[in-house]
């Protein structure tokens, strides 16, 4: 078994058995069962997928820490996480705000395995590399956010509140978006950040070796 | 004389053949300049245009360096007259929504709606031009591109909206959002948006199929 198929091993299980603790007792079943569909399901797919569509162990990761963060909102049916609760108190905040850093992370984390896809699969270049993860971010967000709508009107309509996350703000909507756009602007930063020290480090080596030949 | 569309049209725009293009910024200047007379609200009118105008402008600008497809043109054209009608009434105030509201018993003036989902229906086809022409992404990854586009682009929008609500006076912010008092305004919106673009996906899709593209 090599290196990459142990961590990749090791992550499913994690996910996996942490799912199942979290299944345990959750704050609301049925807005457990509701916002768990989505996960499963991409879960899956990676699963299914990771011969066709590999991608860097790195960004296996990143999914994984994003999943684990949702998994824990579900149990607590978000408005309710501990976590949230503890920060509201500690720095006043008028609202539980656990939700807005899963929306941020949404973004922060998955920017990068996105940017991984559409680079080896779109074969996306220049300017196309940094645009369409954050574009992609963005317009998963609005989506979430139409579903999010769709099952709070389905739904009972106390469990929708919930699911809504909105906590009675009527832009909770746009502000979540945001959250995401910041965190994938962010993380497509550090990526160009990371490239040019990268290049330049190559450069020093290149410069120093005289004897190294320049490809023509 | 043909009307070049993505597949047809060559990087580098012939000479002599900037006629139509000149013609339909010349046919919505002067739609623009008739719409620009009393509006129903100037406030609102110039908080509508502020985008309209910086849109209009970037494409003269970026005409040299990248000339859409004239069927784009056309499109784009077709939207940013919509655009300019419904800026011209207020939106929620157009004449033809109101008579849509009568003869169909609807609950609300749906122009801003049809607007939204003409956002996807035009626009995804200009969208697909960028990605497949200057951005080189094979088909079947532009028209994906296409539609990543539109919904985030318009998640974008109604983030900007809810800015400008937060900032301007609440009065004119409602007159501006158009939420007409539904607190899923904004999903609905971005679902028109996305029913638009996945038709016209869809059917540059199949056309692309059944038409073998000269383009080697």
């Amino acid at each position: 078994m090599t290196y990459r198929k142990l961590v990749l091993t090791g992550l499913l299980l994690w996910y996996i058995a942490f799912s199942i603790a979290m299944a345990i007792a959750p704050a609301n079943r049925e807005f457990w069962m509701a916002a768990n569909i989505l996960p499963v399901m991409l879960v899956m797919v990676l699963t299914m997928a990771h011969r066709l569509f590999p991608l860097s162990t790195g960004s296996y990761v990143l999914i994984t820490i994003f999943l684990t963060l949702h998994t824990i909102g579900v149990h607590y049916t978000y408005a309710l996480v501990p976590f949230g609760g503890w920060l509201q108190q500690a720095l006043h905040f008028d609202r539980n705000h656990f939700d807005r850093i899963v929306h941020f992370s949404f973004g922060f984390l998955l920017t990068y395995p996105l940017e991984e896809w559409f680079r080896l699969f779109a074969r996306a270049r220049g300017w196309l590399i940094y645009y369409l993860p954050v574009m992609t971010i963005l317009g998963l967000s609005g989506f979430w956010e139409i579903l999010e709508s769709w099952a709070a009107r389905t739904f009972k309509p106390d469990l929708g509140l919930t699911f809504l996350g909105s906590q009675g703000d009527v832009w909770d909507a746009q502000k979540d978006m945001t959250a995401a756009l910041y965190g994938s602007l962010l993380c497509v930063a550090l990526i160009v950040v990371n490239r040019k020290l990268l290049e330049r480090s190559v450069s020093v080596i290149s410069d120093s070796s005289p004897s190294l030949e320049e490809p023509s | 004389m043909t009307l070049t569309t993505a597949a047809t049209a060559p990087y580098e725009r012939e000479s002599g053949r900037h006629r139509l293009p000149q013609s339909l910024l010349a046919f919505y200047l002067v739609v623009w300049v008739i719409l620009a007379v009393s509006p129903v609200d100037r406030h609102d009118w110039l908080l509508e245009n502020l985008l309209a105008v910086s849109t209009v402008a970037a494409l003269i600008l970026t005409y040299r360096r990248f000339a859409f497809s004239d069927l784009s043109y056309v499109l784009i054209t077709l939207f940013m007259i919509l655009h300019a009608v419904g800026a011209h009434y207020t939106y929620a105030k157009v004449p033809f929504g109101f008579w849509m509201k009568d003869t169909f018993n609807l609950s609300r003036n749906h122009f801003d709606r049809i607007v939204h989902f003409a956002f996807g229906l035009l626009l995804a086809y200009p969208a697909y031009d960028v990605f497949l022409r200057a951005a080189k992404a094979r088909k079947g990854w532009a028209l994906l591109m296409a539609t990543i586009a539109v919904i985030s682009v318009s998640g974008l929008f109604e983030v900007i909206e809810s800015w400008v609500a937060q900032l301007v006076s609440p009065e004119l912010g409602d007159a501006y959002l158009g939420t007409q008092g539904d607190i899923w305004d904004a999903q609905k919106d971005m679902t028109m948006a996305i029913i638009g673009a996945l038709i016209t996906v869809g059917l540059t899709y199949v056309i692309s199929k059944s038409v073998p593209s000269p383009v080697p």
